[in-house]
C-alpha cells in the first residue's frame, strides 16, 4: 500500500480546524446537558427532597388497619349477650402490579391447602377485582387450627396471602335477644356511601373484611359507640405488599368499642323464649319502680349468629316467608287491638268522670245499639264495675264506654302510655292507635265529612279494646306498670350504661295523674281476675303468699263472618284471636309488670296467662326481697304466739277459693265489631 | 519509500512503547465508574454479590482486557476493517427480522441460546468506523456540501430505519444522533446543518403520529405526565423520581435505599440504576458520578483532537458521542426529563452487551491515542 500525503496541507489544516472547533462546541453542548441534569437533580433532591422523602416513606411504610374489638352487650347482671370470638381467617391483599390471572393462580394454590369451591373462587375473584388495592379481602373465615397453621406456614410463598386472627361477633344466646340487640352483618355499598368522609373517601374501617355493621336493634342504634376507633400496625412493605419488617413502636393502638349494659335479665329473657316454644307473640316485662325493661321477647326468634357471616339466601327466604314472622320485632313493631286489657283504661276513665262503680248492668249476651247488635260471649247476669272487670263482661263495658265517650277514654289511655313512642334507645316502635274524635277527623281528613265523624256506634267497640284501637306490647306493659306503680308515669328504659356511663334513669319521670283510689279499685279488680276471674286457673304463681294481679284479653284478629268466629284455639291459625295477658306482681306490693301477647293464641286466659305466669315466676324468684317473703312469709304479727315453732303459713285470705275454678274461665269475648267505621 | 522513512516523530512501533502510550487515566475513570456500578448492584441485590455485582465485575474485567488489547491494534487495521464491519452489521440487521428472537415484543437478537448477539450493538461501532473511513477521504469542501454527502446519509439512514423497525427506538435515536454528529464534526456546512435539523424536526410529528407503535408513543408521552398513569409506564418514572428525590443531598446511605431494596423501583439494576444510585448517595453522589462520566468524555474528546489522522479523530469522537448520549439520555430519562426509551447507563447498568460495545469503543479511542501519529492511506477515490 502506498503511503503518500493524500491531501494538501491546507486542506488537512482546514479539516482539522473545523473538527477542533466543532468538537469544542459539541463538548460545550454536552457540558450544558450535564449542567441541566445537575439542575434537575438539585430540583429533585434538594428543593423537592422532603416531598419525595414523604412519598418514599409512604411507599415503604404502611399502616395496616387494626380493627378495634367491638364493644360487648351485657345484661343487667353482666352476662354477655353479644361478644366476640376469635376467627382464624385468610386474607388476600391485591398489589399494584398484579393482574387478575396471577390472583387466580394464587387462589388455586390456596385451594390446595384449604377447601375453596369453584363458585366461591369466582365470587372471590370478582370481589378482589372490585376492592381497592390497600384493602384486603377475606378468602376464608373460621378455619380450623390445622388449616390455619397449614396456611400460615405456606403464606410467605403465596403473594398477597396472609393468615391472621380477627374478632367475629357472637351471640351466645342465639335467638333469645335477636330482636332487642339485633345483629351485625356485612357492610353494604350503601353503608359505605353513607359514611364517606368529608374528602369523599370511604371509611377504611368499613372496608375491612372482618368489620360488621349493626343492622338492627342495639347493634344498630349504638353502632358507633360499639365500634370503637381503629388502630394501625406500622409495617414496612415491599412493592408487592409483602411485610418486610414490623415496627411495633410506630403502632397506633385501637380503642375498643364501648360495652353496653342493658336492663334486660338473661334468665327472664331465656325463660320467655322457652315458654313461647313454637308460638308467635311477644312478652315485655318491666320493673314498675324504675321502668327498666327486664324482658323483651318476640317469638319465634331467629339465630342472629347466622347473619354475622352472611345468611344464605334460602335460609333468609324461609325466615322472611314464615307466617309466624320471626324477623319482625313484635314487642315494638307489632300492634294489636288490646282487647279486654283495655277495659282497665275504660274503667279508670269512667271513674274519673263520676261513674259510680256500684252501677249495675245486666248482661244477657247481646247489646242492641242503633241498628246493630253487639254481643258478649256469655250471659254474665247483673254485674257492677268490679265484677265486670273480673269476668270481663263486654256488655257492661259497652255501657261504660258510652258513659265516657271516646275522648275521655283515649285521654286516660294515652296518660297510661298507650299510643306513645318511648325513647328506649332502639328503633322500630310502632305507635299504634288510640282513637278519639279528633284522631278520626284527622285520619280521614281526605274523605268526606260523614266519614270523619265519630259515630256513637264506634264507641262500644272501643270500650272493649277493639275497633281502631291498636297498641304494641311495650305500650301495654307500660300501661300495666303505671297502674302497678300508681304514683309515677314511669317510662320504659332499656340501656343502662354505655361504656360505663349510666344513661338517664327513669327516676325523674313525672307523677302519674290519677286518683289513687281509682287505681286501687282497678288493681283490686285485677287481683280478683287471677283469683276468681278470667285467669283464675291459669295465673297462679304457686309462690304463696305472692300472687299476681292481671287482666286477660282476647282480641279479635279479623272480622268474624255473621257474628260467629274462631273463638279460642280452633279453626285456621291466622283467623284465631290474639291472646293477651297483662299483669303485675306481687299484687300487694307491685314490683314487676308484664305484658304477653300470643298471636292467634285464642283465649287470653288460656294462651297468654300461663306464659306470663312462668316468666313472672323467674323474676320473682330472682328478687331477693320477694324470695325472702316466700321463704319467710310475712306478716309476722299474724302468727299466733302459741303456734308450733316450725311455723305455718298464715291462713289464706278468706275470700280465696280453696280450689281453682274448673276449666278455663276466661270467656270475655267480644261480639263481632266492624273494623271499618259504619258507613 | 519505506515505511520507516515516513515514520513521524513519536510514532510507536514496539509493544512496550505502545503500552506506555495508553491513556491510563481514562482506563482508571472507566474502572471507577464500573466499580461504582458493582457497588450499587451489590446494594440493589440486598447486599449480596449475586446475582448482579459479581458478574458485573467479571464482565468488566474481561472487557477491560479486550479494550486494552484493542488499543494496541494499529489504526490502519481499524481503517481496513471499517467497511467490512459495517457491512456485516448491516447484513445481521437485515437478518434479524427473519431469524431473530423476539423479547418483549421486539426482535433484536440473533444467535443460539448460548451465544446471542445484538446486531444493533455492532452497528454502533460499525457506523462510526464506516463514517470516519468515508470522511477520511473527503475534502472539507465536499464534507461541507456536496452530492457525496448522500453516501454518509445513506450509511446512517439504513441502519437507523432497520433498528427503528425492530423496534428499538432508543438505539435508533442514538445511531442517528451519532451519525449526524460525525457529519457535523466532519465539516457539514451550517446551512445543511440547519436544514437537517429542520428536516429532522419536521419528521418528528408524522413520526409520532404514524410510524410509532402504540406503546412507543405512550412511552414517549408518558414522561410528561407520569401521574396520569400511576400503575403503567408512569409508574417507572414516578418511582424513579421518588427514589432520586428521597435521596436528598447526601442520600439514604449505602444499602439503605428503600425504593430499590423493596422493589418499588422497577428495572433498578438496569435502566434505572442511576435512580438506585441517587437514592443511596444523594445529590453529592449523583454529581460526582456525572463528573466521572464528563471526565471520561473530555479525555476521549481530547484524544480525538490530538489524532493526526482524520479517521482517528472522527472515529474516536464518534464513539465518544455515542457514550455521552447514553449517559445524557439515560440520566434525563431517570429524572423524568426524557421519554423512557430503554437506554442503559453505560458501565453502571447490569447487562453484558452494552458493556462490550462501550469497552470496544474505548478500545478504539485508546487505539487512536496510541497510534495518533500513524499515517493512513488516503482513502480517496474508492468507497472500499
Amino acid at each position: 500500500m502506498s503511503l503518500e500525503p493524500s491531501i494538501f496541507f491546507d486542506e488537512v489544516n482546514e479539516r482539522q480546524g473545523v473538527f477542533h472547533r466543532r468538537t469544542f462546541i459539541l463538548g460545550g453542548f454536552a457540558g450544558l446537558g450535564v449542567l441541566a441534569l445537575g439542575g434537575r437533580l438539585v430540583d429533585l433532591q434538594v428543593a423537592e427532597g422532603a416531598r419525595y422523602q414523604g412519598l418514599s416513606n409512604s411507599n415503604q411504610f404502611n399502616f395496616r388497619l387494626r380493627p378495634p374489638p367491638r364493644g360487648r352487650i351485657l345484661d343487667r347482671n353482666g352476662i354477655e349477650i353479644a361478644s366476640n370470638r376469635p376467627n382464624f381467617r385468610v386474607l388476600f391483599r391485591k398489589n399494584e402490579s398484579k393482574d387478575m390471572d396471577d390472583v387466580a393462580e394464587t387462589l388455586d394454590k390456596v385451594a390446595t391447602l384449604i377447601p375453596i369451591t369453584d363458585q366461591k373462587k369466582a365470587s372471590l375473584l370478582k370481589e378482589i377485582a372490585n376492592t381497592p388495592k390497600s384493602t384486603p379481602v377475606a378468602i376464608a373465615n373460621d378455619l380450623g387450627w390445622d388449616e390455619f397453621t397449614r396456611l400460615n406456614v405456606r403464606a410467605p410463598e403465596l403473594t398477597g396471602v396472609a393468615a391472621d386472627m380477627s374478632d367475629a361477633r357472637v351471640y351466645p344466646f342465639g335467638g333469645a335477644f335477636a330482636h332487642v340487640i339485633g345483629y351485625v352483618s356485612k357492610v353494604s355499598a350503601e353503608d359505605v356511601d353513607k359514611e364517606k368522609g368529608p374528602d369523599g373517601k370511604p371509611d377504611r374501617l368499613l372496608l375491612d373484611p372482618g368489620f360488621r355493621i349493626g343492622k338492627q336493634g342495639v347493634e344498630k342504634s349504638l353502632d358507633h359507640q360499639l365500634r370503637g376507633v381503629p388502630g394501625g400496625q406500622k409495617v414496612e412493605v415491599d412493592s408487592v405488599g409483602r411485610v418486610i419488617r414490623e415496627d411495633p413502636a410506630g403502632d397506633i393502638h385501637a380503642i375498643p368499642g364501648k360495652d353496653v349494659v342493658l336492663s334486660l335479665d338473661a334468665d327472664i329473657q331465656n325463660r320467655a323464649l322457652e315458654v313461647f316454644g313454637q308460638d308467635s307473640g311477644a312478652a315485655v316485662m318491666m320493673d314498675v319502680r324504675t321502668g327498666e325493661v327486664l324482658c323483651m321477647l318476640s317469638a319465634p326468634s331467629f339465630d342472629a349468629n347466622h347473619f354475622v357471616s352472611g345468611i344464605p339466601g334460602p335460609e333468609y327466604r324461609a325466615l322472611a316467608d314464615y307466617d309466624h314472622k320471626p324477623l319482625l320485632d313484635k314487642a315494638l313493631s307489632g300492634t294489636y287491638p288490646p282487647g279486654s286489657t283495655f277495659k282497665t283504661m275504660v274503667a279508670l276513665a269512667a271513674l274519673e268522670h263520676g261513674y259510680d262503680p256500684k252501677t249495675t248492668h245486666t248482661c244477657n249476651g247481646v247489646f242492641p245499639f242503633g241498628n246493630h247488635v253487639f254481643h258478649c260471649d256469655k250471659h254474665h247476669g247483673t254485674l257492677d264495675l268490679h265484677g265486670a272487670i273480673v269476668t270481663s263482661c263486654d256488655v257492661y263495658f259497652y255501657n261504660a264506654a258510652l258513659f265516657c265517650g271516646p275522648d275521655r277514654i283515649a285521654e286516660v289511655a294515652r296518660r297510661f302510655g298507650l299510643g306513645q313512642i318511648f325513647d328506649i334507645g332502639i328503633p322500630g316502635q310502632h305507635k299504634g292507635v288510640v282513637p278519639d274524635t279528633a284522631w278520626k277527623a284527622k285520619q280521614f281528613a281526605k274523605k268526606g265529612k260523614d266519614v270523619q265523624r265519630w259515630y256513637p256506634g264506634e264507641t262500644p267497640s272501643m270500650g272493649i279494646g277493639q275497633g281502631y284501637t291498636n297498641v304494641n306490647p311495650l305500650q301495654s306493659c307500660t300501661m300495666v306498670a303505671r297502674l302497678a306503680n300508681g304514683k309515677k308515669a314511669i317510662v320504659p328504659r332499656l340501656i343502662r350504661s354505655i361504656g360505663g356511663v349510666a344513661q338517664p334513669s327513669g327516676a325523674s319521670v313525672p307523677d302519674l295523674v290519677a286518683d289513687p283510689a281509682h287505681i286501687e279499685f282497678v288493681r283490686k279488680a285485677m287481683a280478683d281476675v287471677v283469683v276468681s276471674g278470667t285467669a283464675a286457673s291459669t295465673a297462679k304463681l304457686g309462690l304463696d303468699p305472692i300472687v299476681m294481679a292481671g287482666k286477660t284479653g282476647t282480641a279479635q284478629a279479623h272480622t268474624y263472618g255473621g257474628g260467629h268466629g274462631a273463638h279460642g284455639a280452633v279453626g285456621a291459625w291466622e283467623l284465631r284471636d290474639h291472646a293477651w295477658f297483662v299483669a303485675f306482681a306481687p299484687a300487694d306490693d307491685p314490683r314487676y309488670a308484664i305484658s304477653v301477647i300470643v298471636e292467634h293464641g285464642g283465649f287470653g286466659g288460656d294462651a297468654a296467662a300461663p306464659k306470663a305466669r312462668e316468666i313472672m315466676r323467674v323474676a320473682l324468684l330472682k328478687d331477693p326481697e320477694v324470695r325472702a317473703r316466700i321463704e319467710h312469709p310475712l306478716p309476722a304479727p299474724q302468727i299466733d304466739p302459741n303456734a308450733p315453732i316450725d311455723g305455718v303459713a298464715p291462713p289464706p285470705p278468706s275470700d280465696l277459693p280453696g280450689v281453682p275454678q274448673q276449666g278455663p274461665s276466661g270467656p270475655e269475648l267480644q261480639t263481632p265489631t266492624p273494623t271499618e267505621p259504619p258507613a | 519509500m519505506t515505511a520507516s522513512a515516513l515514520t513521524r516523530p513519536g510514532q510507536r512501533e514496539r509493544l512496550s512503547e505502545k503500552i506506555t502510550e495508553i491513556d491510563w487515566r481514562l482506563a482508571l475513570v472507566l474502572t471507577a465508574i464500573a466499580g461504582l456500578g458493582a457497588m450499587i448492584l451489590y446494594s440493589a441485590a440486598g447486599n449480596h454479590w449475586g446475582p448482579w455485582a459479581d458478574k458485573h465485575l467479571i464482565r468488566y474485567g474481561l472487557c477491560l482486557i479486550v479494550m486494552l488489547g484493542l488499543s494496541l491494534i494499529g489504526l490502519r487495521y481499524w481503517f481496513t476493517a471499517a467497511y467490512p464491519v459495517y457491512a456485516l452489521a448491516l447484513i445481521l440487521l437485515l437478518a434479524v427480522p427473519v431469524i431473530g428472537h423476539s423479547a418483549l415484543g421486539a426482535k433484536r437478537w440473533i444467535g443460539t441460546n448460548s451465544f446471542q448477539i445484538q446486531p444493533s450493538e455492532i452497528m454502533k461501532v460499525g457506523l462510526v468506523l464506516a463514517l470516519a473511513r468515508f470522511y477520511h477521504g473527503m475534502t472539507s469542501r465536499e464534507a461541507a456540501m456536496s452530492w457525496k454527502l448522500l453516501i454518509p446519509a445513506a450509511l446512517i439512514g439504513a441502519p437507523v430505519l432497520l433498528v427503528a423497525h425492530q423496534p428499538d427506538l432508543g438505539t435508533a435515536i442514538l445511531l442517528a444522533a451519532t451519525g449526524f454528529s460525525i457529519m457535523v464534526l466532519g465539516g457539514l456546512s451550517w446551512r445543511l446543518m440547519t436544514a437537517g435539523a429542520i428536516l429532522g424536526g419536521a419528521t418528528v410529528v408524522p413520526f409520532l403520529l404514524f410510524v410509532l407503535k402504540g406503546y412507543q408513543r405512550d412511552r414517549l408521552l408518558t414522561f410528561l405526565h407520569p401521574e396520569q398513569d400511576p400503575s403503567g409506564l408512569g409508574y417507572h418514572i414516578t418511582q424513579s423520581k421518588i427514589a432520586l428525590g428521597s435521596g436528598g443531598l447526601l442520600g439514604k446511605g449505602f444499602g439503605l435505599g428503600s425504593q430499590s431494596q423493596l422493589n418499588f423501583l422497577p428495572e433498578k439494576q438496569t435502566d434505572f440504576i442511576f435512580a438506585t444510585f441517587g437514592e443511596e448517595f444523594g445529590l453529592v453522589g449523583c454529581v460526582g458520578l456525572l463528573a466521572l462520566y464528563a471526565i471520561a468524555v473530555a479525555i476521549a474528546l481530547r484524544i480525538a483532537s490530538i489524532s493526526h489522522s482524520h479517521f482517528g479523530r472522527l472515529s474516536a469522537a464518534g464513539v465518544t458521542v455515542t457514550f455521552a448520549l447514553y449517559v445524557l439520555v439515560n440520566a434525563a430519562m431517570v429524572m423524568g426529563l426524557a421519554p423512557v426509551v430503554g437506554v442503559p447507563m453505560p458501565l453502571m447498568s447490569y447487562g453484558g452487551t452494552v458493556m462490550v460495545t462501550v469497552m470496544i469503543s474505548f478500545g478504539l479511542v485508546e487505539a487512536v491515542r496510541v497510534h495518533r501519529y500513524e499515517e493512513m492511506p488516503s482513502g480517496r477515490g474508492s468507497l472500499l
